[in-house]
């Protein structure tokens, strides 16, 4: 005898004898797993937005350094300009883009303020490729080249230093020999980015600002990106071939709060998981408890007539599993049906402020996961048919004359 | 020679212990022959639902031992004890006792189709049996559609349409009026006659011993008589 095949039309009709629990267990599976798909979908892209966000800004997808820059980043850790098989690597295909900057700490001085600041020197051309900054300049211009000897300022540190678009700034940085450079710059733009950056971060011409602080043409970093769909370790470590002297790093290690964020979002959706399962399981558990009391006497019959326990365990996992099943399928069409309608995004621009102090993107994508869909449908579905063994347990153990004295 | 169908040697059932124990069966033997249409009677507790509990393998003896068709039930785990449930037995109880969800036809085909019958075969036997007690061309109808009495003879169909060796039936009349358990003992009675099905049947009703070829009567767990007609 086939038991699946026997039991199943039985199991599917018993389902349907108290079709109010029924459904009732349904929306409980259906927007459990919904909640767990779409926050998995959610959180994947508000990581993504987060990181594409602070990564397109300065930190790119990795950097290269002089050994010993990160630890104390001053003008005696600089290194020279990448050499033939460094630039061989950097040109490589798996790599999008790359530019070179210099990155000293230095002083801003206004007429009214003086301010702590990163001075970067950097190429417009190849920055446009691998920052989004020369994007967000909200009055004026941004560099026209390696020798522009303007000066970009941040919307808070104009605000600061009570400045503006024309007037002149000072900057004052450690000159090669150790001596103070000082030099008088025009704003000449302003841009708009994270408070943090607007802050700390003034941008001139690489030229300029190695003719400044008189390194001639040495850099402080490399920033590079990849494509969003390619792994960054191979990359990185075929940098690090090409250039064994040098501090070869990805973002991961570059930005720490980042990677965290970013480890904790993987982290979330299991404990999300666990949570939703937890209170999945105690519907799960009581509704099949329910039904098995309630039908202790039918259990008792079904025995007398030659049911075998393991049969009648089969009868109500099965009942379980088509319960729990429908319930995930619910749950599926539901996830998907809701990020298809998030297709163009999901703005979050009214909370701007609150998602930059998480270093978070303002426009969400939610995408579909299909691995995610499969193993988090599969383990609730598991989870919930090993839960309902209990239940499906007792009906079994049930002994026929026992059962049969129950009142129908 | 006709063929002993049960056998009780010294059957004894007690519930609860020490003060509060209570002896439902005592020492009980008895021969249930195949083709016997017998009736098990008594007053409210001497015991008949405990004794067809004892042959109907649904329950086990404190005391003594019970044989189905040559079987010692003794030392047979449940899964055993389901199998012969299923191939040596039939049921018919007092409340009827259909799945509700299936179809009188689909109640009937259930049990065969636990033997392992074919589809084909299940069909045919399930059509046959309803038509042989009188609900032909009712067998698409679900429980809750059926009268009493229509509802107990699905029971009795289906108690038969695996070809038991005995058929159990306790208090089958007793939700009945008096018209209908006419007609279900009829029924059994003519079974019994034309095809020499064996019934054991625990009874109040008159009407159904007057039918019975034989009949025990039981009194505080003990047979205190055993006649035939």
């Amino acid at each position: 005898m086939n038991t699946v095949k026997t039991f199943a039309p039985l199991a599917w009709r018993n389902l349907w004898r108290n079709p109010r629990r029924t459904v009732i267990t349904l929306i409980v599976v259906s927007v459990g797993l919904w909640s767990v798909l779409f926050f998995n979908s959610f959180l994947t892209a508000w990581g993504e937005a987060s990181k594409d966000a602070t990564l397109s800004l300065l930190t790119g997808q990795g950097q290269i350094h002089a050994v010993g820059y990160l630890n104390d980043p001053n003008i005696e850790v600089l290194m020279p300009p990448p050499n033939a098989a460094l630039t061989k690597a950097l040109n490589a295909p798996q790599i999008k883009a790359w530019a070179s900057r210099l990155q000293v700490p230095g002083v801003v001085v206004s007429e009214y303020k003086t301010l702590a600041v990163n001075i970067l020197g950097v190429d417009p051309a190849s920055e446009r490729r691998v920052s989004a900054i020369p994007d967000k300049i909200v009055e004026g211009r941004y560099l026209n080249g390696a020798d522009d000897d303007g000066v970009i300022l941040g919307v808070s540190l104009v605000d600061r230093l009570k400045t503006g678009l024309g007037r002149r700034v000072i900057l004052m940085s450690q000159n090669v020999d150790g001596s103070l450079s000082e030099q008088s710059f025009d704003v000449v733009g302003i841009y708009d980015s994270t408070k943090e950056t607007e802050d700390f971060y003034v941008f001139t011409g690489l030229t300029t600002g190695q003719k400044f602080i008189n390194v001639k043409d040495k850099i402080a970093q490399i920033v590079f990106t990849i494509p969003l769909d390619q792994d960054l370790e191979p990359t990185v470590a075929d940098l690090a071939q090409a250039a064994p002297d040098l501090d070869v790093r990805s973002w991961k290690t570059l930005s720490l709060f980042l990677a965290t964020t970013d480890s904790f979002m993987q982290s979330f959706i299991y404990i999300w998981l666990a949570v939703v399962f937890s209170l999945m399981a105690i519907g799960i558990v009581n509704t099949q408890l329910m039904a098995v009391f309630e039908r202790t006497h039918e259990f008792g019959l079904l025995r007398a007539l030659g049911m075998k326990p393991r049969q009648v365990l089969i009868l109500v996992a099965l009942e379980s599993t088509f319960l729990i099943g429908f319930g995930v399928l619910l749950g599926m069409v539901l996830a998907a049906l809701t990020i298809w309608s998030l297709y163009d995004g999901l703005d979050l621009s009214a909370f701007a402020e609150g998602l930059e102090m998480f270093q978070g993107g303002q426009v969400l994508f939610p995408q579909y996961d299909i691995g995610g869909f499969i193993l988090f449908s599969l383990l609730i579905w598991l989870m919930g048919i090993l839960v309902a063994l209990w239940p499906a347990r007792r009906a079994a153990k049930l002994s026929p004359v026992e059962a049969m004295r129950h009142a129908t | 020679m006709t063929k002993s169908i049960v056998t009780c040697r010294g059957v004894g059932k007690s519930f609860g212990s020490g003060e509060l124990e209570v002896h439902a069966l005592r020492d009980v033997d008895l021969e249930i022959m195949q083709g016997d249409f017998a009736t098990l009677a008594g007053p409210s507790g001497s015991g008949k639902t405990t004794l067809l509990n004892m042959i109907g393998a649904l329950d086990s003896p404190t005391t003594g031992e019970v044989e189905i068709d040559g079987m010692n039930l003794s030392g047979m785990n449940k899964a055993d004890l389901s199998d012969l449930r299923l191939n040596k037995i039939g049921f018919v109880f007092q409340a009827y006792n259909l799945i509700p969800v299936l179809s009188a036809e689909e109640n009937i085909e259930f049990v065969l189709e636990l033997q392992g019958c074919p589809a084909d075969e299940r069909r045919r036997r399930a059509v046959d049996v309803l038509k042989e007690v009188g609900l032909d061309g009712m067998g698409h109808r679900r429980p809750s559609a059926l009268s009493g009495g229509q509802q107990q003879r699905v029971a009795v169909a289906r108690a038969l349409v695996s070809h038991p060796s005995i058929v159990l039936a306790d208090e089958p009349t007793a939700n009945l009026d008096s018209t209908t358990t006419g007609e279900l003992v009829g029924l059994m009675s003519r079974l019994n006659q034309d095809l020499g099905i064996t019934f054991v049947i625990g009874t109040h009703d008159p009407r159904v011993m007057e039918h019975s070829k034989r009949h025990i009567e039981l009194l505080d767990g003990r047979i205190s008589s055993d006649t035939r007609a």
